[in-house]
């Protein structure tokens, strides 16, 4: 019950009044001194025979009158609920995105969303629409209720809120979850026999970290009448610091690079003294301490002493938020690089091709090129190669082998020095008549009509190394009888005649030069542009050499790639710790948690680790303004549920009693006059 | 009580009572003899009554009766209790109790004796220790003349320290309402009695005290502390006389237990009454105190 003027209530004190003044009255006012009070009890006050109030009864109804007398002028009233009006209520679609990314794992932020759900969840009314779906970088529902009903509908969904037991270990794109809900709730409509929805709403409940994906949201035309409600949990974030490994861009390019990791330290964070830990498969930890400010990186590379002692996580110590302080390394195991050199020329020749071949290539800790060189007229068998250069005609029963093994997807760079290798080109491209002219020329030719697009020479597209005329060709050749279709024209010369070419016969590739590199052919192999186009064409081989074991969780990993697509037998992929169980797949893996993981297949195995995604170690709260920046229509972030409740209060009837108390009122006025007339009638004088 | 000099007060009382004297509970060597006893070896031979020996041939020695003085201590309750009463409620408890020691001081003064006072209330006020001169008469007139200002009654803590301040043995008359609790009475009276003092307590109450004759619901507050109590005293009055006569029984029995004589007296009561009642005491408890010797030394 409430009152519309409730200060009236004061003038109910009246009625202490009277009874206050008779317990005055009854005061003894006499003071006897007396020599001990140690015989003495404490008694009731004595009464006044005179005063002791003889008309009980009246006093009560003189009471009760006033009493209701204060109580109608304050204008008491009830709020009921009006069950015709709820039902006329305005329908509302709240749709709730709870973040499951890994930066929820600090603290009790996971309780925190978990309440803020609840909530959220006690906003809605009979009717209303709601989802939960949780994000990290994919979004799940959770739940789907299409018309709320109430206790049984918020059942249903505390189950499916209580089986997301705790955070995932993904990153957080609350971009592309706000388009996908967005869309959804825009593309959905009302049932033709339902009752429209009066407010859609996203109430997204994360700690909005600096490391969430945003970019989704960006140019994306946020569809009218959906309104965004930003819950932030975690806002004293103290900082975190995470780790980090720094990939070159060209890992075949760097010799000799040890790994090297990031290191960064929050704005907020609140020690710049952090510890870089290496545990070791041996089950050794090694230890340093790197210096990193607050709001700073520092890039470390992984010391000389621990690169060999198979170091197989790196931790770091000393930052508040413990999620993000593993990371799990598989160090990269150098490949061979087989290049198979089919020719006449010796080793140390500097006049011929393989001795330019042989030093063009670098090693690294990564890649062991082989370089080896065998005769054309050689009757062995063709030997595994990554890469065959043929620099001379080459003999049949070798030459239908290369053919084959480049048809069946082998990379073959061939250098036309000789007419005589006219027969093996017509061979390989699967043409007749292919000839091998010399172009007797007294000037030297250089390229024009470069095909930077082509992925051979994609690394020249640059225009700072897309300049060709300091490369002079003294001697070329010119092919004829090609055929028209499946060869591409890299460059030619500018006389004409093509001087690079591309074929793809089969799965494989084969590169024509109609010039040579040795000096006495042109300048190209003392040129700058000898040796990247000479890695340009293995790239795909050293892609696949060099790739990383290093992934996040929930990249979809390629595992049948660590076999070279061996994957006829299965792989299992089998996770690092105990009480994890080994996984078939087939292709592609996607790890669920971070770890070091092998994928074994029929006669490999292969370790690759699983980290958290970097930018979760970003976790200061995202400015609001960004949010207002990407054009979302902001409800207040701060809207409490009793604002959304308003409306519902307007729908409930307010019913007011005064009537009936002013009814009453008068009664007891007319009982007092009846019964004091009795009185006076009566001998006794009334007393109240 | 009409006259107001207190001097004049104690004269008026004492007049008539001259004549008798009291003896000391010492026993000495004076002119007075009491009695003989057998001579035993070890008595000195001094004594031995020789016209008896040779009458009779037996050896009896002479006992006297020590006729020195006696040392009387009053010790007067100035504490705010003693003020009930004046005006329409008869005469003031402090006023009959200063009356009563003055007139007695008036008397053994006059016997010779050596008269000494304290008055106290929850401390040792003042202490005059008994003497027989000209003035100290004049002395303890005056002390008991000046308005107590005391606070509330320690009996106890003021009885313990007149117990180290009174050395020789000799009467100790205790002048009080006694309206305190009486938890450790009993032990501090026993400091006097056991050090061979002849204690006396008189007890002066107010009739009101006695009957709690109030009228009128009043609020009653305590004199002592202050204290107040809205009462109905005609539905206090019995808790009031059960409580009252309780704490006098256990009073009684203290004093019973220690051979202490106490005489409980209201301001209603005239002095000269109470006087002669006190002094008709003396004597005869002298007598026992001898009787109580003597059966010592024969054994």
């Amino acid at each position: 019950m409430s009152f519309l003027t409730p200060l009236y209530l004061l003038g109910a004190l009246g009625l202490a009044i009277p009874i206050i003044l008779h317990l005055l009255h009854d005061r003894p006012k006499n003071k006897q001194a007396f020599g001990s009070l140690m015989f003495l009890d404490k008694t009731k006050p004595p009464v006044d025979r005179k005063r002791r109030p003889t008309h009980l009864l009246l006093l009560l109804l003189r009471c009760l009158a006033l009493l209701l007398l204060a109580f109608v002028f304050a204008r008491p009233f009830v709020t009921v609920d009006d069950p015709a009006a709820a039902a006329r209520r305005d329908r509302q679609w709240i749709t709730v995105l709870l973040d499951r990314s890994a930066s929820m794992q600090r603290g009790d932020l996971w309780a925190q969303a978990k309440a803020k759900t609840q909530t959220a969840i006690g906003q809605l009314g009979p009717g209303d629409r709601f989802s939960l779906i949780a994000y990290d970088n994919s979004t799940d529902s959770l739940a789907e209720v299409k018309s709320w009903l109430g206790s049984a509908s918020e059942t249903e969904v505390n189950a499916q809120l209580e089986r997301l037991a705790k955070p995932g270990f993904g990153g957080s794109n609350l971009g592309q979850a706000l388009v996908f809900v967005g869309e959804a709730m825009q593309e959905t409509e009302s049932e033709p026999d339902e009752q429209p929805f009066a407010r859609r709403e996203i109430i997204v409940i994360s700690d909005l970290q600096k490391g969430s994906h945003l970019g989704d949201v960006q140019g994306y035309e946020w569809p009218t009448g959906i309104w965004v409600s930003l819950k932030q949990i975690g806002e004293d974030d103290q900082g975190n610091a995470g780790i980090e490994q720094v990939f070159s861009r060209v890992p075949w390019a760097t010799a000799e690079a040890a790994p090297s990791f990031r290191i960064s330290n929050s704005a907020n964070g609140i020690g710049d003294e952090l510890e870089f830990l290496a545990h070791t498969t041996a089950g050794e930890t090694l230890s340093q301490k790197v210096h990193v400010p607050p709001g700073r990186s520092r890039v470390v590379e992984l010391p000389g002493e621990w690169a060999g002692k198979s170091v197989e996580r790196l931790a770091i110590r000393g930052d508040t938020a413990e999620f993000d302080n593993q990371f799990h390394f598989a160090q990269n195991r150098q490949q061979a690089v087989r290049i198979v050199y089919i020719g006449e020329d010796k080793p140390n020749d500097a006049e011929g091709s393989l001795f330019y071949l042989a030093s063009a290539f670098q090693q690294s800790n990564t890649l062991d090129f082989q370089v080896e060189a065998i005769s054309g007229k050689s009757t062995d068998a063709l030997p595994e190669a990554d890469l065959f250069v043929i620099g001379d005609a080459v003999d049949n029963p070798l030459a239908q082998a290369l053919g084959q093994t480049i048809e069946s997807g082998a990379t073959a760079l061939m250098v036309v020095q000789s007419p005589g290798q006219a027969a093996n080109l017509g061979q390989w491209l699967g043409a007749d008549g292919v000839v091998i002219r010399d172009i007797a020329s007294s000037d030297y030719a250089l390229l024009q009509s470069l095909k930077l697009d082509d992925p051979v020479l994609a690394v020249f597209r640059d225009a700072r190394f897309s300049d060709f005329t300091n490369l002079h060709f003294w001697k070329h050749r010119e092919l004829q009888n090609l055929p028209d279709e499946g060869i591409d024209v890299l460059a030619r010369f500018d006389s004409g005649p093509p001087a690079w070419l591309a074929a793809r016969p089969g799965d494989g590739r084969l590169l024509v030069m109609t010039s040579g590199w040795t000096p006495a052919d042109s300048q190209l192999a003392l040129s700058t542009k000898f040796i990247p186009l000479l890695y340009s064409i293995l790239q795909p081989v050293l892609e696949q050499k060099t790739q990383s074991r290093q992934f996040i969780v929930g990249n979809r990993i390629d595992v049948a790639r660590f076999g070279n697509g061996q994957a006829a037998a299965g792989i299992t992929v089998i996770p690092s710790g105990d009480g994890m169980e080994a996984v078939s797949v087939d292709t592609f893996f996607t790890p669920p948690t971070p770890g070091l993981y092998t994928a074994k297949g029929a006669g490999w195995s292969e370790t690759f680790a699983v980290n958290l995604p970097a930018a979760e170690s970003r976790t200061e709260p995202i400015v609001m303004e960004q949010f207002q920046k990407l054009g979302l229509p902001m409800s207040a972030p701060t809207a409490t549920p009793a604002v959304a409740g308003a409306p519902k209060k307007a729908e409930a009837l307010r019913r007011e009693y005064w009537q009936w108390a002013l009814a009453a009122m008068l009664l007891f006025v007319t009982l007092e006059t009846v019964l004091a007339a009795k009185g006076s009638r009566a001998t006794e004088p009334v007393m109240t | 009580m009409e006259i107001r000099s207190l001097s004049l007060r104690a004269r008026a009382v004492v007049e008539g009572f001259m004549s008798g004297l009291h003896r000391s509970p010492r026993t000495g060597f004076s002119t007075e003899f009491t009695e003989y006893r057998q001579y035993s070896p070890g008595d000195d031979v001094r004594f031995l009554d020789w016209k008896v020996m040779a009458r009779t041939d037996r050896e009896f020695i002479k006992k006297f009766e020590d006729e020195t003085n006696l040392r009387c201590t009053f010790m007067v309750d100035f504490s705010k209790s003693m003020e009930f009463g004046g005006d329409d409620a008869g005469v003031k408890k402090s006023d009959y109790g200063r009356t009563f020691a003055a007139s007695l001081a008036w008397f053994l003064t006059q016997q010779r004796d050596a008269v000494g006072l304290a008055t106290f209330d929850r401390d040792v006020r003042e202490f005059i220790p008994p003497r027989y001169r000209q003035d100290q008469l004049k002395t303890i007139l005056g002390r008991l003349e000046t308005q107590p200002a005391g606070n509330a009654t320690d009996l106890c803590q003021a009885l313990e320290k007149l117990a180290s301040l009174v050395g020789k043995r000799g009467m100790i008359v205790l002048v009080s309402d006694f309206l305190s609790p009486l938890d450790e009475m009993e032990r501090c009276l026993s400091l006097f009695t056991a050090a061979g003092h002849d204690v006396r307590a008189v007890q002066v109450l107010h009739p009101r005290e006695v009957d709690f004759s109030f009228e009128d619901a009043a609020i009653f507050e305590d004199m002592e502390s202050g204290q107040n109590l809205i009462l109905d005293p005609g539905m206090a009055r019995e808790s009031y006389q059960q409580k009252y006569n309780a704490h006098n029984a256990a009073l009684d029995a203290i004093f019973s237990a220690q051979g202490i004589p106490g005489f409980r007296v209201t301001t209603a009561e005239p002095l000269e009454r109470v006087l002669q009642r006190f002094l008709e005491e003396r004597p005869a408890r002298a007598v026992v105190r001898q009787r109580r010797s003597n059966a010592r030394n024969a054994a």
